[in-house]
């Protein structure tokens, strides 16, 4: 087969290889992404994926202007400029075809390491398909807190759980608590009855002793997709709770809003996890009345203020996809880029390098978009250096608030009562 | 024509025999494909849920839609007797049987007043609710779920990792016990019974016959099978969730896989399932992707296909006339239809309308 003529351009291209860098670029790196591309969440899981398409166009493509890691060149320098190669899986929101589609992208597809799975029931049944098989697996957004307590080696998470994005609720009260005379002190929780609702409600009352100077007052939940929650909203003002943490959908935030008003409950403040309450439907439903309400927010366009960084990537999304990056992609976004700076560092796609690299993962806070202080991993694989940001509606614009030092706007507390 | 099928017993046991020898060797040439190994296992699991739900919904012709529900049982009972006593999942697998069959029954004591249509809700109804308590019961893990402990893989832990070979042979028994015990079930006294209160219940009373036992008994049975299904799936999947094991998506797939297969007929589940599933799997691989749900729509059609001209099912087509002919040569209608007994029943009631 081989004759002479033949080989000789080969070894001028090995030669050119060595010589010059990439030339010959290596075997490109697979990474496995299982998310729902169909089903009910579909346009979530496809906006998320999109988080990852752009990190990966950013390490594959020569980006100068971008000042982050893997922007400027193409491909991963540690492995002489290897591609990163995306093989996207949709599990359709299942726990078992989640199982099956990780198993299928490490026999069959051979891919270097897993990232997924937006459900936190299927980042379950898949990371214990990479555990077993001994696959790197990296989360950015699935938050069941669970999920980094099992004791595996081989799963990673960028993304806070849910627990420590409660956490940052307390955090918050405190620093307000610091410049007031009156201690905010007694604090309600109201959520709907699915997976985040609950653990959420969970998380908050596991708080309440490291926080102590803050008490439960009443837990309220509801199920999701109620259509009246006025016996619930009169609960809470029997219970005359100082603030009121709240986590729900769309629908029922502005249910809840609108009868909050119409008792004129007037709490010193609502906050609430997830975006419901600063939402465009929210804000477009409620007009002047959806101001001052508080979102726990993962990421913020108005981060771009002090990191141009976010603003580009952000640009980028929106020229790429035709819609506004949010705190989902932008995390799957990280996810990705902290992925691909192991696998950079292992400089190798071997399983076990891989999975050393991601452990002693050290990344500043200015090489993420996120308002994180960095990206460090504990031994259980839970990324120790996040952030919550705090965003307040004000003058029908949500803003972000807190923490200070990040703060594009003053925060309006407590809220005034309603007109 | 009873004659007819009976003089070929030797030809349809031989053609069975075949299509078994085929099934238990398969696993040698898809071992190493577990895309078609787990799509095979999925036909063999469905077609038992079928199976199960077709003792009720098709024997009996108490249609229900909340089947799901003793999926999501025997599933939760085998991993909380694992995970909370360190039970062997194949004791979880009786007990979930047993405690899946028991609620069924229980069930039935309300929901068999109930006729038709309103038959039909109350098991969506008492369904949903069980999903809705599950969602929020701290001890069996909440919305959240519970993982099954990974232990070493053999056959005393019904877990294997490397090798899936032995749940595609575990699945298969499953299919071949229930088809097996369901053969006998109609030929018996119970299964004409049961056909006979589908047909007229006040009929059956007439002669003596308490209707709401032998639904009873048809419930036992199905919400049984269902439960041994539901703990294959806990153990295959290592995880148990109420979405994943009591949502309303399961209920209706069971019914569907044995209604678009034919109810009543003991080959149209499996049809169903062998038809549906890789259509599903297929048209998930081949079009998802893009966010618009491609491969969920060409389902959906399909099915309405389907329905609109086979609203009796795949088995319908059994039933045309060229088809019953070949059928009839080789002696396999007795086996894949409707015993012929009934069938002139049903013959001599059109001609009388």
């Amino acid at each position: 087969m081989f004759r002479k003529r033949r080989i000789i351009p080969v070894v001028v291209a090995a030669a050119l290889a060595l010589a010059g860098g990439d030339v010959l670029a290596a075997d490109p790196v697979k990474v496995g992404a299982l998310y729902p591309l169909s089903g009910q969440v579909a346009k979530s899981g496809e906006d998320t994926l999109n988080g990852i398409r752009l990190a990966i166009e950013i390490i594959n493509k020569d980006y100068p202007d971008l000042k982050m890691p893997f922007a400027a060149g193409e491909g991963l320098p540690g492995l002489n400029g290897a591609l990163i190669e995306l093989v996207a899986a949709d599990h359709q929101g299942s726990p078992e075809i989640g199982m099956a589609e990780a198993e299928r992208l490490i026999v069959q597809e051979k891919v270097a390491a897993l990232i997924g799975a937006f459900h936190s029931s299927v980042a379950a049944t898949s990371s214990q398909v990479a555990e077993r098989m001994g696959t790197p697996y990296i989360s950015g957004e699935s938050e069941a807190s669970t999920l980094t307590e099992r004791g595996y080696r081989w799963f990673f998470r960028t993304t806070p759980s849910s627990r420590t994005q409660a956490r940052d609720f307390f955090v918050f009260l405190r620093d307000l608590n610091k410049n007031r005379d009156a201690p905010i002190k007694t604090i309600a929780v109201v959520h709907e009855n699915t997976l985040w609702g609950q653990e959420f409600a969970k998380s908050v009352a596991g708080y309440f002793k490291e926080f102590s100077e803050f008490q439960p007052s009443i837990v309220v939940g509801y199920q999701q997709g109620t259509s009246d929650v006025t016996s619930e909203v009169q609960r809470l003002i029997a219970a005359k709770p100082d603030v009121v943490f709240h986590a729900s959908y769309d629908a029922e935030a502005i249910l809840f809003a609108r009868t909050y008003k119409q008792f004129n409950f007037n709490p010193q403040g609502v906050l609430a996890i997830g975006a419901a309450f600063g939402s465009n439907a929210f804000r477009d439903a409620l007009g002047p009345d959806a101001n001052y309400f508080l979102v726990r927010e993962h990421w913020s366009r108005d981060l771009a203020d002090r990191n141009p960084l976010v603003g580009q990537v952000a640009k980028m999304y929106r020229e790429r996809f035709g819609k506004d990056m949010d705190g989902t992609p932008a995390r799957a976004f990280t996810a990705m880029m902290v992925l691909a700076d192991a696998i950079n560092r292992a400089g190798s796609t071997e399983p076990e390098k891989i999975r050393a690299a991601l452990a002693a993962t050290r990344m500043p806070p200015e090489a993420t978009i996120m308002p994180w202080e960095g990206v460090q991993f504990d031994e259980t694989g839970q990324n120790t250096l996040t952030r919550g940001i705090f965003v307040q509606t004000l003058d029908g614009v949500p803003k972000m608030v807190w923490p200070a030092e990040l703060a594009v706007a003053k925060l309006v507390w407590p809220r005034p009562v309603w007109r | 024509m009873t004659g007819t099928s009976r003089a070929y017993p030797v030809v349809a046991l031989s053609g069975l025999l075949l299509l078994l020898g085929v099934l238990l060797a398969l696993p040698l040439y898809i071992a190493d494909r577990p895309f078609e190994l787990r799509m095979a296992i999925l036909i063999f699991l469905f077609a038992v849920m079928g199976q199960g739900w077709n003792v009720l919904g098709g024997f009996a012709g108490q249609v229900s839609i909340g089947h799901g529900l003793y999926f999501g049982l025997g599933a939760y009972t085998a991993v909380l007797l694992a995970v909370k006593f360190g039970v062997n999942p194949w004791l979880g697998m009786l007990a979930g049987t047993a405690l899946a069959s028991l609620c069924g029954v229980l069930v039935g004591i309300p929901c068999f007043r109930l006729r038709g249509h309103y038959f039909v809700i109350a098991t969506l109804v008492v369904a949903e609710s069980v999903f809705q308590v599950f969602t929020v019961w701290e001890w069996v893990g909440s919305a959240v779920g519970i993982e099954l402990p990974v232990k070493s893989e053999g056959w005393i832990n019904f877990q294997f990792h490397r090798d899936k070979t032995p749940y595609y042979y575990i699945a298969l028994t499953m299919l071949v016990v229930v088809t097996a015990g369901l053969w006998w079930l109609r030929r018996s006294r119970i299964g004409f019974l049961l056909r006979a209160i589908r047909d007229d219940e006040e009929a059956v009373r007439s002669l003596g016959f308490s209707p709401h036992l032998y639904k009873s008994l048809a419930m036992a049975i199905s919400a049984g099978i269902l439960g041994a299904a539901g703990v294959f799936h806990a153990q295959y999947v290592l995880f148990v969730d109420p979405f994943s094991v009591l949502g309303l998506h399961i209920s209706v797939m069971v019914a569907l896989f044995a209604i678009l297969g034919g109810t009543g007929t003991l080959a149209g589940p499996i049809l169903g399932a062998a038809i549906l599933v890789p259509l599903s799997e297929y048209s998930r691989v081949h079009f998802s992707g893009s966010g618009r749900n491609v491969d969920l729509l060409i389902y959906g059609f399909l099915i309405m296909v389907i329905a609109v001209y086979r609203p009796d099912g795949l088995m319908g087509l059994l039933r045309s006339r060229p088809v019953l002919t070949m059928l009839d040569r080789l002696g396999l209608r007795s086996v894949l239809l409707q015993s012929p007994h009934i069938k002139n029943i049903r013959k001599g009631n059109s001609h009388a309308a």
